[in-house]
């Protein structure tokens, strides 16, 4: 692996201090063929990253003096990815209860903020990052309502610095599934417990509603104005009840995607359905009511032995195929950095429906962007938009591409992690067998 | 989960009888004559043959003649056959007959215990232990097995690997020894780990079988050399479970191994070859893959006479109700491209069940046409479900006469009882079931069964008309008799457009919600789901304002349980 | 009882595995022991690989697929998994070498399809991670279709057995029970003490046959199964494959097998292996490793996904496994990884899952690579398999297609619950911990 042997090198002349320390400057990626995603594919193109954004990019950027030049060697830029569902940052060590900061305790909890938690010094975000992944949903989970789920950038110190904008507010929909081969419940349990958790469901999202409207009539009320109820619950929710803050609905199976819906309906909620596993068999009925998805894993078994093996590879393509807006992610902690091979499978397999590598890579980039309502900044190579890309020598969905160059808000961050460092001291160790 | 009164009761009655010191006991009156005759029956003497207008004479115990032109003796008390048939009693080839499941001791004295080494007992090695110390003549089996016209059973201990050595005995009798026909007929083994020690899973069972059985040889081979000559040898240290293993291990007494589906019997086959165990299958359910090797290697088996659930009755929505044949539906390369196949997507995969559920109805048809041997086991079947059972398997392809054979001659062959069980012959003994209509008829209540010549009446559609239109919405007072007193509530049952629904409300407030009611004439039955024990069945008769039922559970025997209908 | 006895008869000898007959044309043929071969032709016949070369015509009878511009590849074999058996782990007892997963074969497993659908064609069936010494594995062919747990048996495939060192032991046991190991001293004991058991016990059973043969009266020595287990490690007739992740422990037991004179060990997972890659090649161990899981728990914190290039790059003879019902199914994918953490080339990442694998398991003189003679274990991809948009074709084992994306219905189940909803769903989004399958339920409720 000579070439991050280099790199390495190259950036400890660089830089000062902390390896894992991004360095903002001016940049100017020359020799790059650039998929923009949106705006086609320039096959000889260049880019200049100033103050955080792509400031110019085109067959014909003039190179200011004063940047720094990188050369893509004919390598292309792409969007730095997003993985529209994660827990990065959430965990450090599964087994480890001390280092899980998922699920607080309660079934209620929309008020518990992904955001305060994420260990923006998590080893596993330098790891994550190398794969060409810029950009991650974190969400809590466990309960009805675990909390609210932040769209973070995978660079900074403090939660300001990681902090992407987007906020969802998560809604685990009551599952008629089974949790696992464990899971050994009748069907008349499942069914019963299902439908308490959809009173629980409604019971609560009548409290919202309520706390909403009594929450605005005070905003307007005259003095002097009684005291208000403390219910941070219900405050958290109250987002959700105007449509300023969606509900990221995790449902799975088809038939409470189907209850999903109606109850989305019912209730006039900005949705967007996660998870969604067997999505495809009520793909008419998602893209009818209008619900983008954010669909993952891909890489998973199918939720039925009866089904096809390769449902879960399929299932983007097949929702894409009926309508449906589709987004995807990893559901993963530490192997977020697979997001891209996530993207691949739904590709191979999706082709036949649509589905082919050009969407699965707007899945992972400008789709998700728009969702989250950060498509003026992120999700594609535009200019004005956040320089949060990356330089590879391929296709970045395919195992032997390497990841060259990465930006993120102009950052160039090094390409470094525990992991590659374990490789460099490890690969031909010494002491070796004697000292 | 409320532990409620009722439930109480129902565990109470599932443990022994305490002391009662002042109990008076009635004695009761001797009966007039031990002599019967039916006269003027349609008598199958054994499957495939038939006697119309016979009688059958029984005294003391045996059957003394059988025939058309046979004239009852004049101490006979005659019982008018018109109307009636009489087959021999039935038998029950492996279950848990006048044996009550033990109280699981899931975590008592776990921590004095190491788990991998546990005591025999906790790990389930029990080969010594012999049925005929644990039957109880009251046992509520006993009772429920005989009204289904059983008259002999092979009944086997519960619990563990090798839960104890099996017994044939007859379903009737004033205590336990008086029950036992013989001992020492089986040994009794299955795939049931034992609870947080060792062997844990199926995997360990196997391995201890294997440990127990060759280190069994290698004791045996000490104990011959200590007996011959103990000088300069150390003393073989008793040891009644593997000594209680030896026959077996030897080939001299069969062992049951109840296996539930194929895997377990291609299991069970493997280490019988292994260790050279005589092999017998109890409990088996389905054999499709199976019947070759069976016949092949020539084990008997005892086929399970629980079957999973029929498919519901088709409502007029469900399409595959009307479907074409399975084969047609689902054998061939069925896809489900996208959302637009979904619906007949469910059809093939309700077609590709039914067809699952008649690979089990088929079962012992599937033995039949291989040539096994086989007859019936009530392992792991619930009474209430037995005869409906026997008529789908039936339905599913196994003429009457070789059912009647499975539940007669196959199992007194298979037991080496057949010289005085199994057939309706002069000399055999008394054990007869008297049906009004054939036995695999729907309507066709058992009126009679005579164990070893004692004679039951069997009352249970006493009152019964299924023609009767009776009218059960309402608010009911119960009452539930146990011998811990009474219990009154309420039950509350509707009638939505004919769908049946209702409560059962407990003075404490505790409420069971009914399952599954169903109103057939005036028999009322439901069932209460949710109680810790499994569900609870309820069935009785309606008559007027009043229901008069039985309470059945899986560990219990039968509670009365009656209701008024509150005036509106 | 006699009647009875008249029908015992023995059981029937193992069935014979159906072997098939097969013309590949015009593939690019992946041997992985010989290079690539472009469009050439592979005869099978009778389920051996009979011919390898051009213009190869089918014998009568003999069914010929075109598989011009695609790649054919030995079948994958995973040196881990857990799937095709009813139970995984008997995780009441630090030793448990007398039981063996062997015992308890499922055909009927769907996840045996699932895999075989990702172009694995055999799979080392192993007992969970609960124990020090745990069972015995077995390895197993995805014969799919057949239903008799005799027919999956690699037949004539040696003996192997499963230990287990660090977190996973000392937590059921240690800290779960209050039984020895609770750390990894006690680990290095009950090796030590169980070899040694087993030690004394083969001398017993010598003096016995000693005694024997020259007359001598003595009491038989008691038989006892999972001593008779671990005596025939110690001679070598049992390999071993070890659960362990730290470089510490790794080193511990190599230092326990030479005392003891054991050399075939092959160390599952790993995690750190690379750490002490150069004393695993010195001792001739195997390394079978996850492409890139790590972070589920303490001992696999400090980890890389580079773990597979190091060994390799040091000569330690490397698989990769899966361990997971999900990861089986793209093996190919999972090897394709260790290009990208540190870049093997294709013949050394397609051995991680072919030749290597199939050495640790000692069935590469049958399995592992395209070679005359060799079974006709074999997977048709569209697109290289070491791509990420790779899509296998067909599974072939002993000649057999197993696999057929075309012609295979959606349902391929063999076994059909008559019990179960026909909408029933299981979501297994979270990474089941397929090697601590079963300890739940023995009474270790701290588990999840």
């Amino acid at each position: 692996m000579p070439f991050l042997l280099t790199l390495l090198l190259a950036l400890t002349l660089f830089t000062t201090g902390d390896p894992d320390e991004g360095r903002r400057g001016t940049f100017y990626l020359t020799d790059c063929r650039i998929e923009t995603v949106t705006q086609g594919t320039l096959e000889n193109g260049s880019l200049l990253v100033r103050d955080g954004l792509i400031e110019a990019v085109g067959e014909a950027v003039p190179q200011p003096a004063d940047a720094e030049v990188v050369d893509c060697a004919g390598g292309t830029v792409y969007p730095g990815l997003i993985d529209g569902g994660t827990r990065l940052g959430l965990q450090e060590i599964g087994s480890l209860s001390e280092t899980r900061d998922y699920a607080e305790i309660g079934n209620v909890t929309p008020h518990m903020q992904a955001l305060t938690a994420v260990n923006p010094s998590s080893t596993l975000i330098p790891i994550t990052r190398v794969s060409g992944v810029t950009t991650v949903l974190t969400a809590p989970s466990g309960g009805l309502l675990p909390g609210t789920a932040a769209l973070i950038t995978l660079n900074g110190y403090t939660p300001g610095h990681l902090d992407a904008g987007f906020r969802g507010v998560v809604l685990n929909f009551p599952s008629s599934a089974r949790r696992g081969s464990w899971d050994r419940r009748e069907a008349e349990e499942i069914e019963k417990q299902t439908k308490e958790a959809m009173e629980k469901l409604d019971d609560t999202w009548e409290q919202a509603v309520l706390f909403a409207r009594i929450d605005s009539a005070y905003q307007v009320a005259p003095e002097p104005r009684p005291t208000r109820e403390y219910v941070p619950e219900m405050a958290a929710l109250a987002p959700v009840v105007r449509g300023e803050v969606p509900f990221l609905i995790e449902v799975n199976a088809a038939k409470d995607i189907t209850r999903a819906i109606e109850w989305v309906q019912k209730n006039s909620v900005r949705a967007i359905f996660t998870g969604v596993a067997e999505g495809w068999r009520v793909a008419d009925e998602i893209a009818d009511a209008g619900i983008p998805v954010i669909a993952g894993p891909v890489l998973a078994q199918p939720t039925r032995d009866a089904d096809r093996y390769d449902r879960a590879y399929a299932n983007p393509g097949l929702m894409r195929e009926a309508g449906v807006q589709v987004a995807l992610r990893t559901s993963e902690v530490e192997n977020v950095r697979n997001l891209p091979y996530h993207a691949a499978f739904a590709a191979a397999y999706g082709a036949p429906y649509g589905f082919g590598r050009e969407a699965a890579l707007e899945a992972v980039t400008i789709v998700p962007a728009r969702l989250f309502g950060v498509d003026d900044r992120l999700g594609s190579i535009e200019a004005g938009k956040a320089a949060t890309l990356f330089v590879a020598d391929g296709d970045p969905f395919e195992t032997k591409t390497e990841v060259h160059h990465l930006f993120i808000d102009g950052y160039l961050m090094p390409l470094t992690s525990r992991q590659t460092e374990l490789y460099d001291e490890y690969l031909h160790r010494t002491p070796g067998l004697t000292k | 989960m409320l532990r409620s009164a009722l439930l109480v009761a129902l565990v109470l009655l599932a443990l022994p009888a305490r002391a009662q010191d002042a109990t008076p006991k009635d004695p009761g009156v001797r009966p007039v004559t031990r002599t019967f005759a039916i006269t003027n029956a349609r008598v199958v003497p054994s499957p495939g043959r038939l006697l119309e207008r016979a009688t059958v004479v029984v005294r003391d115990g045996l059957i003394e003649a059988v025939g058309a032109d046979v004239r009852p003796p004049f101490d006979a008390e005659i019982i008018a056959g018109d109307s009636l048939t009489v087959y021999a009693g039935f038998i029950d080839g492996l279950g848990h007959a006048a044996i009550s499941d033990p109280e699981k001791k899931e975590n008592e004295d776990k921590a004095d215990i190491d788990p991998g080494h546990p005591p025999r007992d906790r790990a389930g090695i029990q080969p010594d232990r012999d049925a005929r110390a644990l039957l109880k003549a009251d046992d509520g089996s006993v009772e429920a097995l005989r009204k289904l016209g059983f008259t002999v059973a092979h009944t086997v201990p519960h619990d563990g690997m090798l839960p104890g050595r099996g017994a044939v005995i007859l379903l009737a009798g004033e205590n336990a020894d008086a029950l036992v026909l013989r001992g020492d007929a089986s040994l009794f083994a299955q795939f049931e780990g034992a609870s947080g020690v060792y062997p844990a899973t199926p995997m360990g069972v196997l391995a201890e079988l294997r440990q127990l059985a060759r280190d069994a040889e290698r004791r045996q081979e000490g104990e011959r050399l200590y007996a011959d000559d103990p000088a300069g040898l150390q003393r073989p240290v008793s040891d009644p479970a593997r000594a209680a293993l030896a026959p077996a291990t030897h080939g001299e007494r069969p062992v049951f191994f109840s296996v539930d589906d194929e895997l377990e019997a291609h299991r069970a086959l493997a280490i019988a070859d292994e260790l050279g165990l005589g092999l017998v299958l109890g409990g088996l359910r389905e054999s499709t893959h199976l019947a070759d090797k069976l016949a092949t290697a020539g084990v008997p088996v005892f086929a399970s006479l629980n079957l999973p659930k029929a498919e519901k009755d088709s409502t007029a929505t469900d399409s595959a109700a009307v479907a074409p044949p399975t084969s047609e539906v689902f054998i061939t390369e069925r896809r489900t491209r996208s959302y637009a196949d979904v619906d007949d997507e469910v059809d093939a995969l309700r077609a590709k069940r039914r067809e699952a559920i008649g690979l089990y109805e088929r079962n012992a048809a599937t033995l039949h046409a291989a040539g096994i041997p086989f007859g019936f086991a009530t392992l792991g079947a619930k009474p209430a479900d037995i005869r409906a059972n026997l008529r789908r398997i039936v339905a599913a392809g196994l003429s009457e006469d070789d059912a009647l054979a499975a539940l007669t001659t196959t199992p007194a062959a298979l037991l080496g009882l057949d010289r005085s069980l199994g057939t309706v012959e002069p000399g055999k003994m008394a054990n007869l079931v008297v049906t009004k209509g054939s036995y695999f008829e729907e309507k066709a209540p058992v009126r009679f069964v005579f164990v070893d010549g004692q004679r039951f009446e069997i009352d249970e559609d006493k009152g019964f008309d299924p023609e009767a239109e009776v009218v059960v919405a309402g608010t009911w007072e119960y009452r539930l008799v146990t011998d811990d007193g009474v219990q009154t509530g309420t039950m509350t049952i509707s009638d939505e457009g004919g769908t049946l629904g209702g409560t059962v409300v407990e003075p404490d407030g505790a409420t069971h919600t009914m399952e599954s009611v169903t109103l057939e004439g005036n028999r009322l039955t439901f069932r209460l789901p949710d109680t810790p024990f499994g569900a609870v069945d309820v069935s009785g008769l309606v008559t007027g304002d009043t229901y008069t039922a039985e309470v059945t559970g899986p560990s219990t025997s039968p509670i009365t349980f009656t209701a008024t209908r509150r005036p509106e | 009882m006699r009647t009875l006895l008249l029908f015992l008869l023995l059981a029937p000898a193992a069935r014979a595995q159906p072997m098939g007959d097969l013309l590949i044309r015009g593939a690019t043929v992946l041997t992985v022991t010989n290079g690539t071969l472009d469009d050439t032709d592979v005869l099978v016949r009778d389920g051996k690989i009979a011919e390898i070369g051009s213009g190869l015509s089918a014998p009568r009878g003999v069914r010929t697929i075109e598989a011009s511009g695609r790649y054919l590849m030995p079948g994958i074999i995973d040196a881990h998994s857990h799937i095709g058996i009813t139970s995984v782990n008997e995780a009441t007892s630090p030793v448990t070498a007398q039981v063996w997963v062997g015992d308890v074969l499922n055909p009927l497993d769907i996840r045996l399809y699932r895999a075989l659908a990702g172009g694995v064609t055999t799979s080392h069936a192993m007992h969970g991670s609960a124990n020090v010494i745990g069972g015995r594995n077995e390895t197993i062919k995805h014969r799919w279709g057949e239903t008799d747990p005799e027919t999956i048996r690699f037949e004539g495939a040696p003996r192997t057995i499963k230990f287990a060192l660090g977190e996973n032991p000392t937590r059921v046991h240690g800290k779960g029970r209050g039984i020895r190991p609770a750390t990894r001293m006690g680990v290095e004991t009950v090796l030590r003490d169980a070899f040694t058991e087993a030690q004394r016990y083969r001398e017993r059973q010598d003096d016995y046959e000693a005694a024997q043969r020259e007359g001598r009266r003595m009491m038989p020595p008691a038989y006892d199964l999972q001593l008779e287990t671990l005596a025939d490690i110690l001679d070598g007739e049992i390999l071993v494959h070890t659960h362990s992740y730290r470089a510490d422990e790794i080193l511990m037991l190599l230092r326990v097998l030479e005392d003891f004179g054991v050399e075939r060990v092959t160390f599952q997972h790993a995690n750190e292996g690379f750490k002490v890659a150069p004393e695993l090649a010195a001792f001739g161990a195997g390394a079978s490793v996850f492409s890139d899981w790590y972070a589920y728990k303490f001992e696999v914190y400090y980890s890389t996904a580079y773990n597979a290039a190091i060994l390799t790059r040091n000569g330690v003879r490397t698989s990769i496994n899966s361990d997971d019902s999900e990861l089986i199914r793209h093996l190919y994918h999972e090897a394709a990884k260790a290009q990208h953490y540190g870049g093997l080339s294709d013949d050394e990442a397609l051995a991680l899952i072919t030749i290597n694998p199939a050495w640790q398991l000692g069935i590469d003189d049958r399995v592992g690579s395209i070679e005359i003679g060799k079974d006709a274990d074999l997977v048709l991809f569209e697109g290289h398999p070491l791509s990420a948009y790779a899509v296998p074709q067909l599974t072939i084992v002993d000649g057999v297609v197993r696999f057929d994306r075309d012609q295979d219905p959606d349902d391929m189940r063999l076994f059909v619950d008559p019990e179960q909803e026909v909408d029933d769903v299981t979501l297994a989004t979270e990474h089941a911990d397929a090697c601590m399958q079963d300890v739940a339920t023995q009474g270790s409720w701290w588990l999840r």
